[in-house]
């Protein structure tokens, strides 16, 4: 029964929830009116928003001594997490079997299992920086912790199920995935998807200055 | 014609008698030599009055086989790890061992420890700071060095909890979950341990880089174990860590790698591991673990209740001067002859490092 | 009649645009920020943190726009704000941020903090929680047109001296000029050498300037404040000088917000583009460089460094022109280790140098300048703002600094052929 439940109606409800509410957040911001820059400008804002939204990705020398933990097991964690989602070869068959009908090579078992551990490391070591450095134990919110603590479960629970031998694991770690699913769009965790319109705002204004963010 | 008659029947019945006959003889005759063999049996035992052990001519094979002399390799049309052995007893040694040694002296010491803190703490109860805090804090440990122990105590209880599960889950879980809930527990338990065992190794050889420097042993420390670390009484002088300090860092760093090392064995055993090594491996490992996490009840007992003004060393990275003058004298005096490091504590600065002149917490060590 | 934290709130849920809500939902509270701020940084207080200076705006955006704002609020379980909110922000916003953006370019999800403390502030002004000094400021600016309360008379008699003593033509109120140049008070007061280096320059260029005496002043209390209405008030009277003098092109002196208010933010703040061209003193300088109306002899032989002020460089794009004009001049010219749109900030602009309490902290955020000093060992230090020169020189003399400041159309000027 309760395989049903989760490969069935939570699985429909959170595809729902998660797409339907990011599709909110998103109108949500691009449905105000915009107002246009009056102010003549240097260069083009349009490529100062795509270029903010690549050059974001590699921090500015000046400030790279200062935040190397943020950097290191940042990335650690989120590419860690992308290649886990896409190349992970469980993954592949679900995406196959339940949203694309096609798949693609996945990578080898103990790739996985390697790219699994630097991930956990980088989320680990980001969270408990996070409790440890005195300005994000001043600025972080419940909502970081929760979300910190779900995506750890949705991952722990991948792991648990690694082996691929219990349904009840299986059914363990897709559940929790579904409660990502259905908290993701009202969470911080937007920050996925709202950085690209956020650099970009930013990245146009600095642009059309002639400022490279 | 009754001769005739006669006759024939006569003849039949000879030829039939003389079939019988011969065949008798003949089945007869193979025993004739036991017979001798047996007189001949009787005979010398007559003579010797002694007894003979009757061996199966394929006893020394069996021996063999099992093991029982020593280890014997034998050659194999399959090539591969131990294919020349045919039963490997090593195995049921490695079975023995984890059963009958592992599990219950790992749980009387575990058991033990456990005790005696309790009970030391009912005795002596908390340690507190004598004289009060003072108020004013002195910086113990950086940013890097707290989130190194953080993520390696982490990784270390998710790695006990799951590995005591895998070790006494038979005992302790069975009745409880059953036989099939127990197997998805431990299949669970036994992914979580292998996927987080190498990441403590990486955390293990961190914690050596950050904080090796100041856990050399030094002739201070010899006479803070001959005071019995100050706990019956008197004063022990200790530099930035204490004896007891260094010992579990040293136990740590040589018991964790241990674990490390034996568990990547252990795990990848796709290596050429033959069964010996991965019995020897698996010994290592579990002595190591029970022993660690046994030790690590104290270290977390001193850390946290044991004794007042400890903890805080480690989540806000610093402490108070009047603990620091107490339990690390030497180190107290190392640290206040630069007159910038005493901060007063400030709401605002919750590290309390923030106005002292050394470097920010996030660069250094 | 509302309370203050009434208009406080109305003014800050009017705030909330496109831009608020997607930089607010893409914080993820990592602290990168405050990695990149002075007050931070040489403070270690965490209060600094620019993200944390944009808590009065996060929380009106998260109970107005956000499901668990709305939900909790709807509930009465909410974070509800409170004139503490507020009150207890002033301090960090105005005292602890110069607004210098320095924040802004190293988010990683792209935040402009700055452009959110500009509106934290929208809602401080409105609620009445602005530091005495620059409410002053702004009601001088008003009255007289001059933060410093100066009026056409302190114009005449500074450019007459100037005459004077320097044997030179400064044109005022002249008529179809093609360039008007406004002035900072300070430039008037304390650099007024900054006017006679211009006349020279432009005398020696042939180009056609005037000052305007009915309204000079180029800095704008009201966008230090962040009084959008007072900001607009005072942009007019410089439009409606430049236009009643009919110029082409509007300078900006050496001042650091008064070219980015003039130049980026005028037209949006009035709704309408200005009917004139704006360039900063610089980009004007490097212009006639380039076209060779502006030639050079000897050098300025010092070991010297320039700060980049963060308005004109970081926020203002004026980032190349002030090296082509040294390398012209001053051959042994060295860059700071950090330096062009990652340069650190004075600690005094957006209005902070206008407030008398924010004296202390800004002392101690010098700091990172002169560690910025001490690696290059200069004699000098050239920059591009009145502003920034005067938190140079007392940040200097607060450490027993041997380094002297000068403006760089300064230096310009004493080298023209």
């Amino acid at each position: 029964m309760l395989e049903q439940l989760v490969d069935g109606i939570f699985w429909d409800i959170a595809l729902v929830v998660f797409f339907a509410g990011i599709a909110w957040r998103i109108v949500d911001v691009i449905r105000r009116p915009g107002r246009n820059d009056l102010a003549e400008s240097r260069n083009s804002g349009i490529s100062g928003a795509i270029m903010a939204n690549i050059r974001g990705f590699f921090p500015r020398r000046e400030i790279s001594p200062r935040i190397r933990i943020h950097v290191i097991a940042g990335y650690m964690f989120h590419l860690g997490l992308f290649i886990l989602l896409i190349l992970a070869a469980p993954h592949v068959k679900f995406i196959e079997e339940h949203i694309t009908g096609f798949g693609w090579t996945a990578m080898p078992y103990g790739v996985f299992v390697i790219t699994a551990m630097i991930s956990f490391a980088g989320l680990i070591l980001l969270w408990i920086h996070r409790l440890l450095n005195p300005v994000s134990q001043l600025i972080s919110r419940r909502g970081d912790h929760v979300a910190t603590t779900l995506v750890f479960f949705v991952m722990l629970t991948g792991c648990m199920a690694l082996a691929e031998s219990s349904t009840g694991l299986r059914l363990f770690h897709r559940f929790t995935v579904e409660l990502l699913m259905i908290y993701f769009p009202f969470s911080a965790l937007m920050h996925a998807i709202m950085f690209v319109p956020s650099r970009a705002y930013t990245g146009s204004l600095f642009g059309r200055r002639g400022v490279k963010l | 014609m009754a001769s005739e008659t006669n006759t024939k029947s006569a003849r039949m019945r000879k030829t039939v008698y003389f079939s019988i006959l011969s065949l008798l003889i003949v089945l007869a005759l193979p025993l004739i030599p036991y017979a001798f063999d047996a007189l001949a049996v009787d005979v010398k035992q007559n003579k010797e009055d002694k007894l003979v052990a009757l061996q199966s001519p394929a006893i020394n094979l069996w021996n063999d086989v099992r093991q029982r002399n020593g280890k014997i390799e034998g050659t194999s049309q399959v090539k591969s790890v131990d294919s020349g052995i045919l039963i490997n007893k090593t195995g049921e040694d490695w079975r023995r061992f984890r059963l009958e040694i592992l599990v219950p002296y790992g749980a009387y010491l575990m058991a033990g420890i456990l005790g005696a803190i309790i009970l030391f703490y009912l005795v002596r109860g908390k340690t507190l700071i004598s004289g009060g805090r003072s108020g004013e804090r002195i910086p113990r440990f950086t940013l890097n060095q707290r989130t190194a122990h953080w993520f390696t105590a982490g990784v270390f209880w998710l790695l006990a909890i799951t590995g005591l599960i895998l070790l006494y889950g038979k005992f302790v879980l069975i009745p409880l979950l059953g036989a099939e809930g127990f197997s998805i527990t431990a299949a669970a338990c036994k992914e979580m341990h292998n996927l987080f065992g190498p990441l403590f190794l990486l955390a293990v050889l961190a914690m050596l880089i950050l904080l090796v420097k100041d856990n050399f042993f030094k002739l201070v420390d010899l006479k803070w174990f001959a005071k019995g670390g100050g706990m019956f009484g008197g004063h022990v002088s200790a530099g930035r860590f204490n004896a007891g300090e260094k010992t579990w860092f040293w136990m740590v760093m040589i018991f964790g790698i241990a674990l490390g090392i034996s568990g990547l064995i252990l795990e990848f055993a796709i290596l050429g591991q033959g069964r010996e090594v991965m019995a020897l491996s698996h010994m290592f490992h579990g002595i190591s673990a029970l022993i660690l996490i046994s030790v690590s009840f104290g270290h977390i007992y001193l850390g946290t209740v044991g004794v007042e003004g400890t903890l805080e060393s480690m989540t806000t990275g610093s402490v108070d001067a009047a603990w620091a003058k107490e339990h690390h004298d030497l180190w107290y005096k190392e640290m206040t002859e630069d007159s910038e490091t005493i901060v007063s504590a400030d709401k605002n600065t919750q590290s309390g490092i923030a106005q002292s002149g050394i470097a920010s917490p996030d660069t250094g060590g | 009649m509302s309370t203050a934290l009434e208009r406080g709130v109305d003014m800050l849920k009017s705030q909330v645009d496109a831009r608020v809500e997607s930089y607010f939902s893409s914080c993820t509270r990592c602290g990168v920020c405050a990695e990149a701020c002075l007050f931070y940084t040489e403070t270690g207080d965490p209060r600094y943190t620019p993200i944390y200076k944009t808590e009065p705006l996060r929380k009106v955006w998260q109970n107005e726009h956000t499901l668990w704002g709305r939900l909790s609020t709807s509930l009465g379980l909410g974070e509800s704000m409170t004139e503490k909110d507020l009150s207890d922000w002033e301090e960090l916003v105005y005292d602890g941020c110069s607004m210098c953006s320095r924040c802004s370019m190293v988010c990683p999800v792209g935040i402009d903090i700055a452009y959110l403390i500009r509106k934290v502030k929208e809602g401080m002004a409105a609620a009445g929680f602005v530091p005495e000094g620059l409410q002053a400021s702004s009601e001088r600016a008003l009255e007289f047109g001059s933060p410093m309360g100066l009026t056409a008379q302190s114009l005449r008699a500074a450019t007459t001296a100037l005459e004077k003593e320097h044997g030179i033509d400064i044109p005022i109120d002249v008529a179809g000029a093609e360039y008007l140049c406004m002035l900072s008070s300070s430039e008037v007061v304390l650099y007024s050498e900054f006017i006679a280096a211009i006349s020279k320059i432009f005398s020696a260029a042939g180009v056609s300037w005037t000052l305007s005496s009915k309204y000079f002043e180029a800095t704008n209390a009201g966008v230090q404040m962040g009084n959008s209405r007072i900001a607009a008030q005072l942009i007019e009277r410089i439009v409606e000088v430049a236009t009643e003098l009919k110029v082409k092109t509007l300078i900006s002196p050496e001042c650091g917000h008064a070219y980015t208010t003039i130049r980026w933010d005028a037209p949006n703040i009035l709704g309408r583009a200005l009917p004139f061209n704006v360039v900063h003193i610089m980009e004007l300088l490097d212009q006639l460089r380039a076209e060779g109306r502006l030639k050079t002899t000897g050098s300025f032989d010092e070991r010297l460094t320039y700060h980049d002020p963060c308005n004109i460089s970081r926020r203002g794009g004026v980032l190349t022109q002030p090296r082509h004009l040294l390398n012209q001049v001053a051959p042994n010219f060295v860059e700071m280790h950090e330096t062009m749109e990652m340069n650190w900030c004075c600690g005094g602009g957006g209005g902070v140098s206008s407030n008398e309490r924010a004296e202390p902290l800004r002392l101690k955020v010098f700091n990172i300048k002169k560690r910025q000093l001490d690696e290059l060992n200069v004699t000098t230090l050239v920059t591009a703002c009145s502003n920034c020169r005067t938190m140079l020189e007392e940040g200097m003399e607060e450490n027993d600094m041997d380094i002297s400041v000068v403006g760089i159309t300064e230096i310009i000027a004493d080298h023209l052929a």
